[in-house]
């Protein structure tokens, strides 16, 4: 660790400065490529999908973090991102990168959609309507299928599957994991943007009072609308990049119980730090496939999962990110008043 | 005209066992404040215990004494061990601690019970009388009779007795009734226990008539947490009244073919509908949690 890096935290022992963000985010974007070098196969796959779960779930945290809003339903909307960037890859010859832009965009106008409710309730019923409309998302996508370059307008097939071209600059499986974790930063990037902006002034002073937003001339509504769509578009986009992995989407693998269950780890892994977006994935879709190797069922997984779930909420409201920047901060202390 | 006979009294059981489940998730909302989202898995755990006791070859009256005690035991472990620590935080972070408590069930029941297709058979389902000409299961009937008598039950132990006053007056505010002398062990004990009795008792109806399968169990609680929210989390009549129109709304679109398939969304639109138009007029500037 470098001089600079433990002046910085010191001085800024809660957020840390920008800078130092955006260094830890190259470095972190920098060990994936590494890593991307290294990995093989079904790893490859798997690291392909926690880049793009972080985009979900910081898309979560958003939320959560800056309107106070629970969202269950951010695995639907990136079903929705995904039905749109899959029925334009096989209806049309847009690029990869239009294709998963549209999905985003779509699913962020769904986000608008859901504004509607959360701007006339919040807390549990706000929660239990995002619920709904994930459980109504799986049974209509259940019906409808995800296109696979079938005929019609829902596009799929039963036989003869076509599988959705991915970008031309990212053919290979290694390549596309690059892809998805540049994309993943740009939108950290975006949050990033926001938060340190005006509509993150906006949605501070909502979270603390909106009647003082009010009084302070912050049009309240339209910055909930605002945060609900960037939200669902982060979300889209990641369900764009997921149908981009595969190259195609299994219906089955967007129950509401995911929606759910992603949120409990975006909880788990922390929504007031950013990297808490990455632990959550990393928990998600790696922690499994790991025990799995190890030769313990993947089912164990579910039940740390509860239990941290419940360990987070009860001690540790910041989840292991929180924890592991105390932890940070502790040592970090020790060593410069031990110099000292 | 027999087909509609037939799917209405299979949607009338269908509905007793989403209020059966609503009325459950009510009374513990009512008494503790905390809505349950463990209440599917609770249920699913007890199923399961059910079928392998009648696995084993145990007795029928066990197997249902053991689900109900399963429920039971699970329900107060969460509510005596875990819900106190949250009892203070605002009612979204209480029911994201029971959707952990239910992922780690869910967990627990995966490796104990490897997912393969079982399914679970009654004395009841054999036995069947005829109604106006048509057949109905024992079990279909136990489900519509416990569905009533449970919410007739529930409502009275609520708006009637002292225990239900107090139950009301701890959701409330919890300070406050401990001040005015709530045992407030007492009475979160009772409504943990009786809320789990009930998810053991759905569960295994479920696990009968729907599918004994402890995912599909636990993520049943959607479905039924829709019902719960049209009567606003808090009215046990509302609720009994929606399970039962979910229900018969949800088989009778079997018969309608260019809605069939989406048969299942029906719990999900009606509470978002309800939802809406009762939040309608409302506009959350300076109001309070919800």
């Amino acid at each position: 660790m470098t001089n600079l890096e433990i002046s910085s935290a010191a001085a800024e022992p809660n957020a840390g400065s920008p800078a130092r963000l955006y260094v830890v985010g190259a470095g972190i974007l920098g060990v994936l490529i590494v890593v991307s070098a290294i990995a093989n196969g079904l790893w490859l796959k798997i690291l392909t999908s926690v880049a793009i779960y972080t985009l979900t779930a910081a898309s979560i945290a958003l939320l959560y973090r800056r309107l106070g809003l629970v969202s269950l339903a951010q695995v639907a909307m990136m079903g929705i991102g995904g039905w749109v960037a899959l029925r334009l890859a096989h209806g049309t010859n847009l690029p990869f990168e239009m294709n998963v832009l549209c999905g985003g965009l779509l699913a962020g106008l769904v986000g608008m959609v859901l504004s509607y409710p959360a701007l006339r309730m919040r807390g549990l019923y706000l929660a239990l309507v995002t619920l709904m409309a994930a459980g109504g998302f799986s049974v209509l996508i259940n019906v409808i299928q995800f296109p696979n370059g079938g005929e019609g307008f829902a596009g799929f097939a039963v036989r003869s599957v076509a599988y959705m071209p991915r970008p031309l600059i990212a053919q290979s499986d290694t390549a596309y994991l690059r892809y998805c974790a540049v994309v993943t930063a740009l939108g950290f990037l975006l949050i990033r943007w926001h938060e340190t902006t005006r509509p993150g002034r906006a949605w501070a002073m909502i979270r603390r009072s909106e009647a003082c937003a009010i009084s302070a001339g912050v049009n309240v509504t339209l910055y909930k609308v605002w945060g609900l769509a960037l939200s669902g578009f982060l979300a889209g986009i990641a369900g764009g990049l997921l149908a981009g992995n595969l190259q195609l989407l299994d219906a089955r693998s967007f129950p509401a119980g995911e929606s759910v269950l992603i949120f409990a780890l975006t909880i788990v892994g922390g929504a007031w730090h950013w990297f808490g977006a990455i632990l959550t994935a990393i928990l998600y879709r790696l922690l499994p496939a790991l025990l799995n190797d190890v030769g313990i069922n993947g089912n164990a997984a579910y039940i740390i999962f509860g239990a941290a779930l419940i360990h987070a909420l009860m001690t540790a409201p910041a989840g292991l990110a929180g924890q592991l920047s105390d932890a940070a901060i502790a040592i970090v202390r020790r060593y410069t008043r031990g110099r000292a | 005209m027999l087909a509609y006979g037939l799917f209405l009294l299979s949607g009338l059981a269908l509905g007793a066992l989403y209020s059966l489940g609503g009325v459950g998730l009510v009374l513990l909302n009512r008494a503790t404040g905390v809505l349950n989202f463990a209440y599917g898995a609770i249920g699913a755990v007890g199923a399961m215990v059910a079928w392998q006791i009648l696995n084993w070859g145990g007795p029928e009256p066990l197997a249902w004494a053991a689900s109900v005690g399963t429920g039971i035991l699970l329900s107060l472990a969460f509510g005596k061990l875990l819900a106190p620590g949250l009892a203070h935080r605002e009612p979204v972070v209480k029911a994201v601690a029971t959707l952990g408590f239910a992922i780690a069930l869910l967990g627990v029941m995966n490796l104990v019970w490897s997912i393969t297709p079982r399914n679970i058979s009654l004395t009841l389902d054999k036995q069947s009388i005829a109604v106006l000409g048509m057949r109905i299961t024992g079990t279909r009937l136990l489900a519509i009779g416990a569905g009533i008598a449970i919410t007739v039950l529930t409502g009275f132990l609520l708006a009637r007795t002292r225990m239900g006053l107090m139950m009301r007056a701890l959701a409330d505010n919890r300070e406050v009734a401990s001040v005015l002398g709530v045992p407030i062990g007492k009475v979160e004990t009772t409504a943990w226990s009786v809320s789990g009795a009930l998810a053991g008792f759905t569960g295994l109806l479920f696990g009968d008539l729907v599918r004994l399968d402890p995912t599909v169990l636990t993520f049943l609680v959607i479905p039924i947490i829709a019902t719960t929210v049209i009567g606003r989390l808090t009215s046990i009549p509302v609720t009994f009244a929606a399970g039962i129109g979910i229900g018969i709304i949800e088989s009778m679109l079997t018969l309608y073919a260019p809605l069939m398939p989406f048969r299942v969304a029906t719990p999900f639109v009606v509470a978002i509908v309800a939802l809406m138009w009762m939040q309608r007029s409302r506009y959350l500037t300076f109001a309070g949690e919800d």
